[in-house]
């Protein structure tokens, strides 16, 4: 029973240098991405910065499209070209949170014109009075009440939990399929975070909508997600059950994620950090496994060949030669 | 959002200051008429005096009996009133005094009245070259900066080499060449020269509002790309836009001046330009006539810091962190 | 019979009722409200705050770096026996930098992007010590060893290095002259998780090997309960709870501090449903009445509307500023 509402096969995405020193080279954002994402499921992309996750949501959401490989949502091909008609088709079933709460909102705009558009381009509501309920409506579920107040007020008049409410509100707002959301929460107030985290899962429930969750935190990633992708230098390294990812990582990377992140109740002593290092250029990166030349358990095969995904257990795979 | 930005506009001392010195010569020169004691390009003055009133000492009486007890009598006499027409001409190179407030040229032209009215035509130019170039480049920038490719880098490529060309160079030999004198083509000639810087910036800031997310959002939502360029970008321009035509403006009032300097415009018509023109044409530097090229020197510096200043202003407005506190 | 070293024992610096802020045209910001905290040497003091708590203007305050119009308006910062608020700009000059100095928040900004990063270093010598060119750059080169930067960056601009390699050099900036005390404004906070955890280490290691101590400020209290000695909360300007992280972390007394500890999910246990606080920080320029906190606090009572708590110590190494936790003073 194919349940998978998302896939991606092989997909590639590769970002040409313009300058004449780097000619003919390319960045290598995105290689050999394939997973599916089934319907109602929250899936978590972690990685650090040039991991990839983010040019991922791009090209999930059509900003960008892909080098190669196959992306399928509903079973329709995504490809290079689509007509118009399907491209604002897409853009009503795949919904977009963005990071920076306030570069995501028009500062010349109000919250009501802004929550608006959504409604209007997609036809979704008739005449004015309609769009203004359906506005108040979304804005009521994402905790900014009394709306009519909030319709009236503009981007910078709000604090910054309350702007991520507005995107949040925004992307809800015209009932998509699967809503991306990148770092949602990495520049918001520390205690505005559970709430805005707890308000997403809500929302999620209430909607019945298919979730990725983008983000560079491990702890968060396992609060918020059913499934984990860890990605590294523009690959997948390990896929699985959150829990399973948490509790039995397999990929070297994956370890030393969980080992970096911060977790006070493992009783304040820690063990050093199993190996150092920095993120690969993604212009040159690494023959091979592109992690090897910082794990410690590298072997000589590891930068011959880029190891294929290996499976682990029930659901879990990973991109490793051990 | 619009009343805000003119609220903050009008509470900054500087951009006050520049808006009243603007709308001081928008007033000169709309008022021009009633400011100018006399006609600028007359050099006369014509007065009429009434020299002799005389009565005709002879009455004509038209009699009419009407009946046996009434007659009609009509008197007729008549006025003879001699005028005498004094001209007098204007006092040649005078100093300022109470008749002549800026004093008079060498032919004899009120130096005063020429500057009244040749605000008119100095602003008017200023103004509509500052629309029309502004206009131009605006459009050329946000085709260019939003659809990017192939559209960006013909359009750039024009500007760009067209920037290269020096426009002060290129006035005269257009000025030099036209046929036709006039206002009209003074506009076209500094629009048609001064359109690439303008276009450059807005470009610039068009990119750098397209890569934004709330742009980024629009097109995730499916917006139109025309949508998007009207309604979400050029909103975020306005202060840019503004700071674009003061600065055009000013350059289109330096421009007219130059070109009238140097005389290639039209010398016949009254500006402050062609006052320069004549000045210089006259000796009137080396006679010491301070009193004639100072006046529209001192005039355009004044439009030109009123410009400089209300772009301070739009520059603190834009950017919050210029603002005192 | 042992001797006690008495110079061991009074803390390196002691903050006292210090009261900082800014002037705007509607009165006057209190960023930092009558601060209180001891800093131990060789101790590690976190600062935990969110935005607007006033935790940068406090580190700016003990380095006197305020500028424009931000002053420190009274209290006092006790430094190895000298008052830093009563120096003038000169002798502050000559503890600047060579006794405190400071790492400052997104190394991105912070390093000239002109001048190649051996420069800055000499630069920094030169600004606070007097020095000849030779042994200034054999002191830049030693210092850079010391974080692990190797030495043919010596010569490379900022814009050539990584976020990671960037911080490396902000702190090695900071160490260059050898202070007793470094204050360290969110240096980890642009960085990614690894990075992040190879800088902390780094700093901990050198601390063993220097013996400075560290004022680190940050919003990410998981980190700072992980590393410091001492831990103090801040918001609002104030002071909510202050003593040794364990005890902070084992028994949060403050709602505040609760709350902050129940923001973070955690990596082990089971996963449960977490609270968070509601509402947002106050505006330090008219702050609420009372209590600070009361407005977002689940368990504010009366007394909270009206009074606003002190800084009381309830137990060894961990004072709390909470009308839940009075001693037997009434009030």
């Amino acid at each position: 029973m194919n349940d998978n509402i998302l896939v991606l096969e092989g997909v590639n995405k590769h970002f040409p240098l313009n300058s004449f020193r780097m000619r003919g080279k390319v960045v290598h954002a995105m290689d050999d991405v394939s997973f599916s994402l089934r319907r109602g499921e929250v899936l978590a992309i972690v990685g650090e910065s040039g991991s990839g996750k983010t040019t991922t949501a791009n090209v999930i959401s059509r900003i960008y499209k892909q080098t190669s490989g196959r992306v399928a949502f509903e079973g329709r091909e995504l490809s290079g070209t689509m007509s118009r008609k399907e491209e604002l088709k897409h853009h009503k079933r795949v919904q977009m949170i963005f990071q920076d709460p306030f570069g995501a909102l028009n500062p010349t705009r109000t919250v009501g014109g802004i929550m608006e558009r959504p409604f209007i381009i997609h036809k979704i509501a008739k005449d004015k009075r309609s769009v203004a309920e359906k506005v108040y409506n979304i804005l009521i579920q994402v905790g900014l009440e009394p709306p009519e107040q909030f319709t009236r007020k503009f981007p910078h008049e709000l604090s910054g939990g309350q702007r991520q409410r507005v995107n949040i509100a925004r992307a809800f707002s015209i009932e998509p399929e699967l809503i991306l959301a990148d770092e949602p929460t990495s520049m918001l107030d520390v205690s505005n975070r559970m709430s805005i985290m707890n308000m997403m899962l809500n929302l999620k429930e209430r909607h019945g909508v298919s979730f990725i969750y983008i983000t560079h935190d491990l702890a968060g990633a396992r609060y918020m997600s059913d499934r984990i992708i860890v990605m590294y230098a523009g690959m997948i390294m390990e896929i699985g059950p959150a829990e399973e990812i948490i509790n039995s990582s397999f990929h070297p990377y994956t370890k030393l994620l969980k080992s970096a992140a911060p977790a006070p109740e493992t009783g304040l002593k820690r063990k050093p950090l199993i190996t150092g290092g920095d993120i690969p250029s993604l212009i040159d990166p690494p023959s091979g496994c592109r992690f090897h030349p910082r794990c410690p358990f590298a072997g000589e095969s590891c930068s011959l060949e880029i190891p294929p995904m290996k499976k682990i257990g029930e659901d879990h795979y990973a991109r490793c030669l051990l | 959002m619009l009343k805000d930005t003119l609220a903050l506009f009008i509470e900054n001392r500087k951009a006050l200051f520049g808006l009243m010195i603007l709308v001081f010569f928008s007033g000169v020169a709309i008022f021009a008429p009633l400011i100018a004691p006399y006609d600028p390009k007359t050099n006369k003055v014509d007065v009429l005096r009434i020299v002799d009133e005389e009565m005709d000492r002879t009455t004509t009486i038209e009699r009419e009996k009407i009946d046996e007890f009434t007659e009609r009598r009509v008197y007729t006499q008549s006025i003879a009133t001699t005028y005498e027409r004094v001209t007098t001409k204007l006092p040649l190179n005078a100093k300022p005094s109470r008749e002549h407030l800026l004093g008079t040229t060498k032919a004899g032209q009120d130096l005063f009245s020429q500057m009244v009215y040749g605000t008119r035509i100095t602003l008017t130019v200023g103004l509509v070259t500052g629309l029309f170039t502004t206009a131009l480049a605006l459009t050329l920038a946000l085709v260019a900066g939003y659809f990017g490719g192939i559209v960006d880098d013909i359009i750039s490529l024009f500007t760009n080499v067209f920037l290269v060309i020096p426009s002060l160079p290129l006035m005269i030999v257009i000025a030099a060449y036209i046929t036709v004198r006039g206002v009209i083509p003074i506009v076209l000639i500094l629009g048609l020269t001064s359109w690439p810087w303008p276009t450059r910036i807005l470009r610039s800031q068009v990119v750098s509002l397209k890569n934004r997310d709330f742009v980024r959002v629009s097109r995730v939502l499916g917006e139109k790309p025309l949508y998007i360029v009207f309604r979400e970008i050029l909103p975020n321009m306005i202060s840019l836009v503004m700071a674009s035509f003061f600065t055009s403006t000013m350059a289109a009032i330096m421009g007219e001046a130059t070109l009238e300097f140097l005389g290639l415009g039209n010398v016949s018509i009254v500006s402050w330009g062609t006052i320069l023109y004549w000045a210089q044409n006259s000796g009137a530097l080396l006679s010491g006539a301070w009193w004639w090229f100072l006046p529209p020197g001192i005039c355009i510096a004044l439009i030109g810091t009123s410009f400089a200043l209300m772009n301070f202003a739009i520059d603190e407005i834009s950017n919050p962190k210029l603002r005192k506190r | 019979m042992i001797e006690l070293d008495r110079s061991q024992m009074t803390p390196l610096l002691q903050c006292k009722d210090l009261v900082a802020g800014y002037r705007i045209k509607s009165g006057f910001v209190h960023a930092v409200d009558d601060v209180s905290f001891d800093l131990d040497r060789g101790g590690f003091l976190g600062i935990a705050g969110e935005s607007g708590c006033g935790k940068s203007t406090l580190a700016y305050a003990i380095m006197r770096l305020l500028k424009d119009n931000a002053i420190i308006e009274s209290g006092s910062l006790i430094f190895k026996g000298i008052d830093l608020v009563k120096l003038n700009e000169e002798q502050m000059k000559k503890i600047r930098w060579v006794d405190i100095s400071m790492a400052f928040q997104s190394a991105m900004n912070a390093l000239n992007p002109v001048l190649s990063v051996g420069e800055q270093l000499i630069d920094a010598i030169h600004a606070h010590r007097e020095a000849s060119q030779s042994n200034a750059r054999d002191r830049a080169i030693e210092v850079l060893k010391l974080v692990d930067i190797p030495r043919d960056r010596f010569d490379s601009y900022p814009h050539q290095l990584s976020g990671g390699m960037k911080q490396r050099v902000m702190i090695a900036m900071a160490l260059i002259l050898n202070p007793e005390l470094i204050i360290m404004d969110e240096p980890t906070t642009a960085l990614d998780v690894v990075v992040q955890r190879t800088i902390i280490e780094k700093i901990q290691e050198l601390r063993k090997t220097l013996g400075f101590s560290v004022i680190f400020i940050t919003h990410d209290l998981s980190l700072l309960v992980e590393i410091s000695d001492t831990l103090a909360i801040m918001y609002a300007g104030k002071i909510v709870e202050y003593g040794s992280s364990e005890s902070l972390f084992n028994s949060p007394l403050h709602p505040y501090t609760k709350g902050l500890m129940n923001s973070f999910p955690s990596l082990t246990g089971r996963i449960k449903r977490m609270g968070g606080i509601e509402g947002k920080p106050p505006d330090l320029l008219k702050p609420p009445d009372g209590c600070r906190f009361h407005p977002r606090c689940p368990l504010a009572m009366p007394i909270c509307r009206e009074s606003c708590p002190s800084l009381e110590e309830i137990a060894d190494r961990h004072s709390v500023a909470c009308f839940l936790h009075k001693g037997a003073e009434a009030q």
